[in-house]
């Protein structure tokens, strides 16, 4: 199951540390460094049905929300 | 054996013989009618025969391989060399062809990725072995005369056919002029573009891909080691991905990709092969070019892979891109899964409803094929700028993270489907038994000789057990099975359990794994794995 409840210890010093890992690249670099996050995390979560809900939940939130379905 | 000539392979040349039935002679009649003597209809004919079960193969050709000496097939999965094992011309195979195991992704020089695929591997026969398909074809028509119940009419075109609930009417042509040939059973291996499949209206989903490919058959005097190398984004090609892998007669098939626009006939011109080659292979190598050919990739599905009694194997019924060899391998699968049914039918020892999970089991396979061999094709050619920034992100990970590796997608190889969900199994269980030598005898063996028969191995309590003893009356009942007991070494191979019996198909795949098994647990898993319920 994905988690909904917060879980991540200190939240407020990893949004900082995030940020920081992109000081100073390109929105290209940035994009390329996103990319090894996302799968760096997906070996980490490890769950395939979870993975599948974090995809679901990133496609239908935000701006991509109201398009269609993947 | 014929050598390789600079030009090409001398391939052998079948005789045309004027067909009984336009000497008046025939009986315009035959139980099996095979249409296409390609890697499945040949595999299909032997298979049958290796049963004591006569067919007709009508072949448009006469000859092996396509036109020309292009070879399409260079890779045999363990599963194929299992089953030419069961028919008997598995040592030609192995003597001709190359076998391998060791697999690279690269990026430029560098190994991104390397696999073995003998780990793990307990079958008599190796993970694979690569040789032009045209070899095969040819062992395949060789070892079919040896077996002698099969007719090969060599240059008989197959033109239309009709049928109805007790057969079926094939029209041929030949260069002496057209026949009628009825069958009470046609299987159709003609072929992606088969022409029975159109003549009977059936639909096939489909679609050409964009991607292009130029294969260059070729030998050199560079020594390269006997692995299978692929490269995503190839220096010397443009960073689009190159294939390059050792066949028969020191030939190796390399396997450029092309840009998606590329003129077919330009990127063959054999000056274009050889600047290829030299960018590759450094300035200086000297090779033969053996044969050069572009192509793109196509996927083909039918919905049934039976119409009434007409059965469609191999490209006839399925196609898709050669990623992993999936294409001739699954064919040679489907043949063995439809010889063993239809002998059983044809003995009186099964009823019709067996020959309906043949689409039952084969037709999710080549599902899985496709959508195995799409996401293949998807990693390679990238459709948007996003794919390209994962593929990339994956082949930067790869290098120092395992887990990236695993999603670097070069073509997964065939390896036998899962017949779980088949109306065929029973319980849990469904899945391919590796070639294992039990007893200095491999399963192969034990499922060689006339008709088709389930193997029953039973594994004993104690010395005293009787377990084999009250399975007996089976036999007796008349259903087509062998019973065996495995004895503790073979046991620990087979990973069963005292008091166990697995139900072994015609086909290496198992029917049943039953613990505490008795007679009547046997008996109703075999009423199941013979199409009675
Ligand atoms: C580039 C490439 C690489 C490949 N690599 C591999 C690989 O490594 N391993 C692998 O397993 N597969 C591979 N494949 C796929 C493989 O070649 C095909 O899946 C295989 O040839 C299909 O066999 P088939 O018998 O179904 O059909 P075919 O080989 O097409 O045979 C059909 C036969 O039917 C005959 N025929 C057609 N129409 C008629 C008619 N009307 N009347 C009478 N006869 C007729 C033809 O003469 C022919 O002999 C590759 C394919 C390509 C294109």
């Amino acid at each position: 199951m994905m988690h909904i409840t917060p879980n991540i210890p200190d939240p407020d010093a990893f949004y900082a540390a995030l940020l920081d890992t992109h000081r100073g690249l390109s929105a290209t670099e940035s994009q390329a460094l996103n990319a090894r996050l996302v799968l760096l995390l997906a070996n980490q979560i490890g769950d395939q049905a979870v993975l599948m809900s974090c995809l679901q939940t990133a496609r239908n939130t935000g701006a991509t929300h109201r398009r269609n379905d993947p | 054996m014929t050598e390789l000539s600079p030009t090409g392979y001398d391939l052998p040349v079948y005789d045309y013989v004027r067909p009984p039935e336009l000497s008046g002679s025939g009986s315009g009649h035959c139980r099996v009618a095979i249409v296409g003597a390609g890697l499945a209809g040949l595999t299909m004919a032997c298979d049958l025969a290796s049963r004591g079960v006569a067919a007709i193969v009508l072949d448009e050709d006469d000859t092996v391989g396509v036109r020309g000496a292009s070879s399409r097939g260079i890779c045999y999965a363990q599963k194929s060399l299992e089953i030419f094992d069961r028919l008997g011309f598995y040592h030609r195979i192995r003597d001709k062809g190359v076998t391998w195991s060791v697999g690279k992704v690269l990026r430029g020089q560098d190994t991104l990725y390397r696999f073995d695929l003998a780990e793990g591997s307990r079958s008599a026969q190796p993970p694979f072995i690569n040789i032009q398909q045209f070899y095969v074809e040819w062992f395949l028509v060789d070892r079919i005369r040896e077996l002698g119940c099969t007719e090969l009419r060599w240059k008989n075109r197959v033109t239309g056919i009709h049928q109805d609930e007790n057969g079926a009417v094939l029209s041929v042509e030949t260069p002496d002029g057209r026949y009628s040939l009825e069958a009470d059973w046609v299987i159709d291996a003609a072929g992606h573009a088969s022409l029975v499949r159109q003549s009977l209206g059936l639909p096939t989903q489909g679609e050409l891909g964009e991607d292009r490919w130029c294969i260059s058959d070729v030998r050199f005097t560079k020594e390269l080691p006997v692995e299978r190398w692929t490269w995503v984004e190839a220096p010397f090609n443009g960073n689009r991905a190159v294939w390059q892998h050792l066949m028969a007669d020191g030939v190796w098939r390399i396997d450029y990709q092309m840009l998606p626009n590329t003129d077919p006939q330009e990127a063959s011109r054999p000056e274009m092969a050889a600047a290829r080659l030299r960018d590759q292979l450094g300035p200086d190598v000297e090779f033969d070019l053996v044969w050069v050919g572009a192509y793109a990739y196509r996927t083909q599905l039918m919905d049934n892979f039976r119409h009434g009694r007409v059965f469609f194997i191999g490209d006839a019924a399925h196609v898709k891109s050669p990623f992993g060899a999936r294409g001739g391998n699954s064919g040679i699968q489907d043949a063995e899964n439809l010889a063993w049914k239809l002998s059983l039918v044809l003995k009186g020892q099964a009823p019709e409803t067996l020959l309906d999970s043949y689409n039952a089991e084969r037709r999710p396979a080549a599902v899985e094929n496709i959508a195995v061999t799409r996401r293949s094709g998807r990693f390679l050619a990238p459709r948007t700028d996003m794919e390209r920034l994962f593929r990339t992100a994956v082949m930067d990970l790869a290098v120092d993270h395992p887990f990236a590796r695993l999603l670097l997608n070069t073509g997964r190889m065939c390896v036998p489907h899962h017949y779980g969900p088949s109306p065929l199994t029973t319980g849990d269980t469904g899945e391919a038994m590796p070639n294992l030598v039990l007893s200095s005898r491999p399963l192969s063996d034990m499922l060689q000789g006339e008709g088709a028969h389930f193997l029953a191995l039973w594994c004993p309590r104690d010395a005293q057990d009787r377990l084999g003893s009250s399975l007996s009356p089976l036999t007796q009942e008349g259903w087509p099975l062998h019973i065996q007991a495995v004895s503790a070494d073979d046991r620990k191979a087979l990973g069963m359990a005292a008091g166990e019996v697995l139900l072994i198909r015609p086909d290496l795949h198992l029917a049943a794994r039953l613990p505490n098994a008795d007679a009547e647990q046997l008996r109703s898993a075999l009423r199941r794995a013979t199409g009675r319920t």
